[in-house]
């Protein structure tokens, strides 16, 4: 029997698809976005900070441009991969300790409740 | 009570060629199940389309598949609850399983996996009957029936149909050929939580503690929102996760 296997690729693609999906797959597609942004943020932090190696002026330059109105709406975005990334790992460890399986999804919504006040009062802050 | 006209956009692929729709019209009443239409579709206008088909009451698991995209069992899912009076009823086979023909899927795999937790999946028959008949067709006296006394939360396993369903939800699946998937854990559990023999106990919870285990599993809980009967996989795989933490921190004593 020659049975057809798609490629993990065009499987793997199918989490996109995310029609019908329920909380907990939500909650699974936001913890790889921000992960990977969280990884390429990092990545973008060492490169900035690697200008403190070419002395003083190209350092003040840089920290000039970030104090701007459009670097710091930036943070908020900052801000929320890391507060949805934490909190959602927070959430993911009390399940794996058998805490709060049978109401996963309101841990879900309470992750969101919080990360979206910390978020807004951040904001207002900024 | 009417009937309605409803499209069906068929999932259509022979080994070899390439894939492609077919959307067949079909009437059927307005209180039909989605494996209604889709044998009338077989009887009436295309006698090629590979399905599975059995007992036609959500007891057997065959018939599972996608609806609209969604893993469902279309013997039991009514066609009014999933047309929208327009467009076509989309009907694909399950995903992760390697495609055979057009809505027929391999599963091999997953009966593999259900082997992996050396469950046997055969009970003994219970004594149901209130009365005895002996075999010359004679009426015996009535016999007491005890119901067996199992804790509650140790029976749902015995739910599940082998659809496949949670296998085709689990977004992991879709990258790891050889996780044990949300069924082969929950048999696993199940297993675990029903032999007294250490040696099999400490085999199975390796098992599950392996590169393809309990740890691959990223809580989307797709497994338990799909599964028809209720077995919570989910559930099943973040209790094992428990056992093994228990045990690594000392928190139980681990058994040899």
């Amino acid at each position: 029997m020659s049975a057809l296997e798609p490629p993990k690729i065009r499987r793997a693609g199918e989490w996109l698809d995310i029609r019908k999906r329920k909380a907990g797959m939500w909650a699974y597609l936001l913890n790889r976005v921000t992960g990977i942004a969280l990884v390429i943020y990092l990545y973008l932090h060492l490169t900035v900070l690697s200008t403190l190696a070419r002395g003083p002026s190209a350092w003040n330059d840089f920290v000039s441009l970030a104090g701007s109105q459009f670097f710091l709406s930036l943070d908020v975005i900052l801000l929320a991969g890391i507060l949805i990334h934490g909190l959602n790992g927070i959430r993911l460890m009390l399940m794996s300790l058998g805490v709060g399986v049978k109401a996963e999804k309101v841990l879900f919504g309470g992750l969101v409740a919080v990360a979206v006040v910390v978020l807004v009062a951040a904001g207002i802050r900024m | 009570m009417g009937t309605v006209l409803v499209p069906l956009r068929l999932f259509r692929y022979v080994p070899g060629g390439t894939s492609s729709y077919n959307t067949i019209t079909v009437e059927v009443e307005e209180t039909a199940s989605v494996l209604d239409a889709l044998d009338l579709a077989w009887a009436t206008q295309h006698r090629t389309i590979n399905y599975r088909r059995a007992c036609h009451h959500s007891s057997c698991g065959a018939c599972a598949l996608r609806i609209n995209g969604e893993e469902k069992l279309p013997c039991i899912t009514p066609i009014m609850e999933v047309w929208d009076g327009s467009n076509p009823v989309r009907l694909d086979p399950l995903r992760n399983f390697p495609l055979v023909s057009d809505l027929v899927v391999d599963m091999r795999g997953f009966f593999q996996r259900l082997s992996a937790s050396t469950l046997h999946m055969t009970r003994v028959a219970e004594d149901v009957l209130p009365v005895s008949v002996d075999p010359m067709g004679e009426e015996l006296a009535p016999v007491a029936v005890e119901e067996p006394e199992q804790p509650p939360d140790l029976n749902r396993f015995e739910s599940c149909i082998e659809c496949g369903i949670c296998m085709s939800a689990c977004p992991t699946m879709a990258t790891d050929d050889k996780f044990l998937g949300p069924a082969g854990l929950a048999a696993i559990y199940r297993a675990v939580q029903s032999t007294d023999d250490e040696q099999i106990r400490t085999h199975l919870l390796a098992l599950a503690n392996g590169e393809h285990g309990v740890w691959r599993c990223h809580s989307a809980f797709e497994c338990t929102e799909t599964c028809p009967q209720a077995v919570d996989p989910a559930g099943k795989i973040m209790a094992l996760r428990r056992e093994l933490m228990s045990q690594r921190v000392g928190l139980r004593k681990r058994r040899t």
